[in-house]
């Protein structure tokens, strides 16, 4: 009988991978591409187009994704915390190109790249740029977060989401902010600044509603949850649908492909910020608590490797991307069931959409790449 | 890992699942707890149900010959889909074909009362060769369809138009009414005469479409069909040949009247079975079209049926038309004296062809004295002086029998609806003592007496004063006397049937009032009667030269309104012993009742009785199921198989203009 070896610095740090964290990420990529298949056949088959036009996009990106998470996990971490103030930079002139007129405006947000076949959404992929940048400020002033540095560090944020605003792109901002939230506290900042911190936001957020910054529709869809009851507004009739989607979808579900809610377009976004419809409609109760479960086993998986990491950057990092994810989840599904706000973000891997499928495996990738390598 | 940090991710692990569970308690509150509520909001927004009218039942004669039945005609209808330029561009063409202005599709189009979903109906009636250029146009026409839909069909034009009535769209007061019957805009209706008193059994069960639509309202695909259900037949107690009868009859002699320079401006016949109250045949003139109201009937025609100087064609005036009775009435003065005890059937009186009552002179028509005269020969020769004086003998009785003759009349059935199935039927009127004094009370000027005399009662007496009944009401009373003192309430249906001919409901004969008539007195009467046709001395011994049919007992009458010619009455009933059937016909303005009334009532029991024994007919009673659910008939005489754009049949004496063009 022979001892089994401890893992030791010597071995090459992928037999320290999170398997379980890439399993329920790769699980929740693929029923994402089978929502967004079951919510767009019938549609695009009524149309007279390719039923499959969103499912092989979708499988594309996510091959695209799993690339990018690929590199993520290769590259040590190190690498990407010392070279973060390049890449921040990199990515704040991105934001400021797509405000150019070298990007392209869809619904009223001047938010993407076009090219040609596919677009590109610098957003999405900022939100991990950000997460690299503040984490390495932070760990490189650890455990030692005075207020002068807390300004540097929300100054860091606030370019890339003023950029990210003037789009405008409410919920990524949102996204952003809640992320540095989460990374700010764990980095050490006094409760006094953060609780400051809460206020001015939740503060500008309401002045920004009221002095008119936003457009009507963002107001509209804001508020809408509020009351839910009229459905004499577009949004207040979207959110009534959404709910009944997945109200009607019970304990079981209609099964996939008979969601007559997401199929027939009474859920407006179906395959986008909505998706989480389609699961409650065709998977109900079963499957749609299978899902937040598989989040919640990407969370704990995260969680524990900030724990775990070996020195505080890794555990800023870590936590970011655990923010960032359980956020979006929570603001997506909760705005889904009517009781967030109706911000237009995506449910992180399920919802149709390369940049957020390529942030979110890269999230996962930088995630994995941290912990496994702890020991070295 | 400091101990701070290792606090604060905990913290972040807490709030992460504090917001998890927020989630979970969510879906279980929308997925578990309000699933039953969500579903059905889901269904109903998924689903669109479609109503389908069912094709309505048949009406048949007696014999079980069609009257009225569907067939389908060819519609042109457009989907709500088409829009814009392709929509102007389809338009277009459409109204090149179909040879409507491309308003008039427009119009059609916008219209908001057609169901939704359902494609919109452009055009009626679209025949073959058009419908043929159509199809051959498909691929350049998206959107345009021909649909096959039930139409009502009348095989023998505008006979019986006042009892089969007609169909049209429904309006808004209809739907009020009928609100839980499932009734919608767009639907045909009953609007008069059977096709409405029937409607319920007429109408059908609709079918329901289902479709799933989408968000934005548009058809994604069909779940299915709930087949309509034709309407069941109606069988009446009309007899097809006895009704054309009464109708060619009734105008022949309207016509003739007109000739002698009667102004004649219309009448009504009705036949009644005695022995049940079953309408045999009931005709007004003039008459209308029934099928010019199948696809909507213009605004001018409308206004043209409803223009007093065309005589009102649309107003069936055997339940509708009001006339003084006249000497038609003196068969309730008899039935009042022998009640009172007044007189028996032998009582005589001597009639010197006048007789002064209070300060006034009552005379004989002609001036013509009879001498002495028991009942039955008042009867025959019709002496209004027998009358008269019978008449004041009731007025002078003590309190309560002095309006004896107004309690007989009730209880024979003037003065209030009949209640045949019809609607809009008038009350007649029996004018007493109470109506008198109320009357000039509520308006005097044109009331300017309000009292009561001797006078009233007399003219009463012999159907004149202020005595108002319709032709219908003359029928019932006289066979209620004819069949022994049973009021039969009047009916045209017979019988419930359904598509595969099985007897659902027969119409029983239903006893209103039962008025004590002693055989002796019934005989009396009758035979009198008899003697008004069979005698020399009688008021229609000469309209009935040649008659070889069964014994007939009748009776006169020639009404006065004061300023207008006299109107013509005359009531038939045969056999004279133990009479089966009564007819009546009444001619407005049309003279002296032996003249024209007579002559039609002769011809339609001439009619009855060479039917009644023809072996070459259906038997009565018989009940044929429906070949197909739009059989088309035989025409037979009169018969138009195209629609009659016009509603109303040429007329040539009346008013200009009248006549369509």
């Amino acid at each position: 009988m022979t001892v089994s070896s401890v893992p030791t610095r010597r071995h090459n740090p992928i037999v320290f991978a999170d398997w379980i964290l890439v399993g329920a990420s790769l699980l929740l990529s693929i029923i994402g591409l089978v929502m967004v298949y079951s919510s767009t056949q019938h549609r695009l088959a009524f149309q007279g187009e390719d039923a499959n036009y969103f499912l092989v996009r979708q499988a594309s990106f996510l091959v695209l994704g799993l690339a990018l998470m690929a590199l993520m996990i290769y590259v040590d971490y190190r690498v990407l915390r010392d070279l973060s103030p390049v890449i921040y930079a990199a990515a704040i002139g991105v934001l400021f190109l797509v405000l150019s007129p070298l990007g392209t405006a869809t619904r009223g947000a001047q938010a993407r790249f076009d090219l040609g076949l596919l677009q590109f959404q610098p957003s999405e992929i900022s939100k991990i740029v950000l997460i690299l940048a503040v984490a390495s400020f932070c760990y490189q002033y650890r455990g030692d977060l005075d207020a002068w540095r807390l300004a540097q560090a929300l100054g860091m944020a606030a370019v890339p989401m003023g950029l990210i605003l003037l789009q405008p792109d409410l919920g990524t901002a949102i996204v952003i902010a809640a992320t540095l939230l989460g990374i700010l506290l764990v980095a050490g900042a006094r409760p006094r600044h953060l609780g400051v911190i809460l206020l001015f936001g939740a503060t500008s957020l309401v002045g920004v509603v009221a002095v008119g910054a936003l457009e009507d529709y963002q107001v509209d869809r804001l508020t809408s949850f509020v009351d839910q009851s009229s459905d004499l507004q577009t949004s207040r009739y979207n959110l009534q649908q959404s709910k009944i989607a997945i109200g009607s979808g019970g304990v079981f579900g209609k099964g996939l492909g008979n969601g007559s809610q997401t199929g027939l377009s009474f859920v407006p976004e179906q395959h986008t910020d909505f998706i989480f419809t389609a699961v409650g409609e065709e998977l109900g109760f079963v499957g749609s608590s299978l899902i937040l479960a598989l989040f919640g086993v990407v969370v704990w998986r995260t969680w524990r490797i900030a724990q775990l990491a070996k020195d505080p950057f890794g555990t800023l990092a870590a936590t970011g991307v655990l923010v960032m994810i359980a956020f979006q989840v929570f603001q997506n599904v909760g705005m889904s069931m009517g009781i967030m706000p109706i911000t237009g973000i995506p449910l992180p891997f399920l919802s149709y959409g390369g940049s957020s499928m390529l942030a979110s495996l890269a999230g996962i990738g930088l995630v994995v790449n941290i912990g496994m390598r702890r020991y070295t | 890992m400091n101990e701070t940090s290792r606090i604060r991710i905990l913290i972040v692990g807490v709030i992460v699942i504090s917001l998890f569970s927020a989630l979970f308690a969510r879906l279980w509150y929308l997925q578990v707890i309000s699933y039953e509520k969500f579903e059905v909001a889901a269904e109903g927004n998924r689903i669109r149900f479609v109503p389908r009218e069912a094709p309505r039942g048949r009406i048949l004669d007696r014999r079980g010959r069609i009257l009225v039945d569907n067939r389908t005609a060819n519609v042109v209808a457009v989907s709500r889909s088409l829009v814009g330029d392709e929509r102007d561009r389809v338009v277009a063409e459409l109204s090149q074909l179909l040879r409507l202005s491309v308003a008039e599709i427009e119009d059609r189009l916008e219209d908001f009362r057609y169901a939704d979903f359902r494609p919109i109906p452009v055009a009626t009636e679209v025949d073959e060769a058009t419908l043929v250029a159509i199809r051959e146009r498909e691929d350049r026409l998206p959107g345009v369809e021909a649909i096959q839909s039930p139409v009502r069909v009348y095989p023998h034009g505008y006979l019986g138009a006042h009892v089969l009535g007609y169909v049209g769209e429904i309006n808004d007061q209809e739907l009020e009414e009928r609100e839980d019957e499932g009734y919608e805009l767009g639907n045909t209706i009953g609007k008069v005469g059977v096709e409405r008193a029937y409607e319920t059994d007429l109408r059908g069960t609709p079918g329901v479409e289902r479709y799933e639509v989408d968000r934005s309202g548009q058809v994604v695909r069909e779940l299915g069909e709930e087949e309509s259900q034709q309407g069941d037949d109606i069988q009446l107690a009309l007899d097809l040949d006895v009704q054309r009868s009464a109708e060619i009859a009734l105008e022949s002699f309207v016509q003739l009247a007109r000739g002698q320079g009667k102004p004649a401006t219309g009448g009504a016949v009705v036949a009644l079975d005695v022995t049940t109250g079953g309408v045999v045949a009931m005709a007004s003139y003039p008459t209308f079209e029934p099928s010019g109201f199948v696809h909507g009937i213009s605004n001018e025609t409308w206004e043209r049926l409803n223009r007093p100087d065309c005589n009102l064609p649309l107003n069936n005036r055997a339940i509708q038309g009001l006339y003084p009775p006249g000497s038609t009435f003196k068969i309730v003065t008899s039935l009042a004296g022998l009640r009172t005890g007044m007189i028996t059937p032998e009582t005589t009186i001597v009639d010197q062809g006048s007789i002064e009552i209070g300060d006034r002179q009552f005379r004989n028509a002609g001036g013509k004295s009879y001498g002495r005269v028991a009942l039955p020969r008042a009867l025959t020769v019709s002496s209004d002086v027998y009358f008269y004086s019978l008449a004041k003998a009731i007025d002078d009785l003590s309190v309560g029998q002095e309006e004896e003759i107004q309690n007989v009349a009730r209880l024979l059935g003037f003065g209030e609806p009949t209640g045949i199935e019809l609607p809009f039927e008038q009350d007649g009127r029996v004018p007493d003592r109470e109506w008198k004094r109320s009357v000039h009370a509520a308006n005097p000027d044109a009331f300017p007496e309000g009292n009561w005399f001797t006078g009233d009662t007399v003219n009463i007496g012999i159907g004149q004063g202020d005595l108002l009944a319709t032709p219908l009401q003359v029928a019932t009373a006289y066979a209620t006397l004819a069949n022994g003192g049973f009021e039969y309430e009047p009916h045209l249906g017979a019988r419930v049937i359904d598509r595969f001919g099985a007897v659902l409901r027969e119409v029983d004969p239903e006893v209103i009032s039962e008025v004590p008539i002693d055989p002796a007195w019934q005989s009396a009467i009758l035979g009198g009667l008899r003697g008004t046709v069979a005698h020399q001395e009688g008021t229609a011994f000469n309209a009935f030269q040649g008659y070889r049919g069964p014994a007939v007992a009748a009776k006169t009458g020639t009404s006065q309104i004061r300023g207008r010619e006299d109107t013509s009455l005359f009531v038939g009933m045969f056999p004279a012993d133990a009479p089966k059937y009564v007819v009546v016909a009444v001619v407005e303005e049309g003279g002296a009742g032996a003249d024209i009334a007579a002559p039609i009532v002769r011809h339609v029991i001439e009619t009855i009785v060479s039917t009644e024994g023809d072996p070459q007919l259906p038997p009565i009673g018989t009940v044929i199921a429906p070949l197909g659910s739009t059989s088309a008939p035989v025409p037979e005489q009169g018969a138009t198989a195209e629609p009659v754009p016009d509603g109303l049949v040429p007329d040539e004496t009346a008013a200009a203009g009248c006549a369509g063009p």
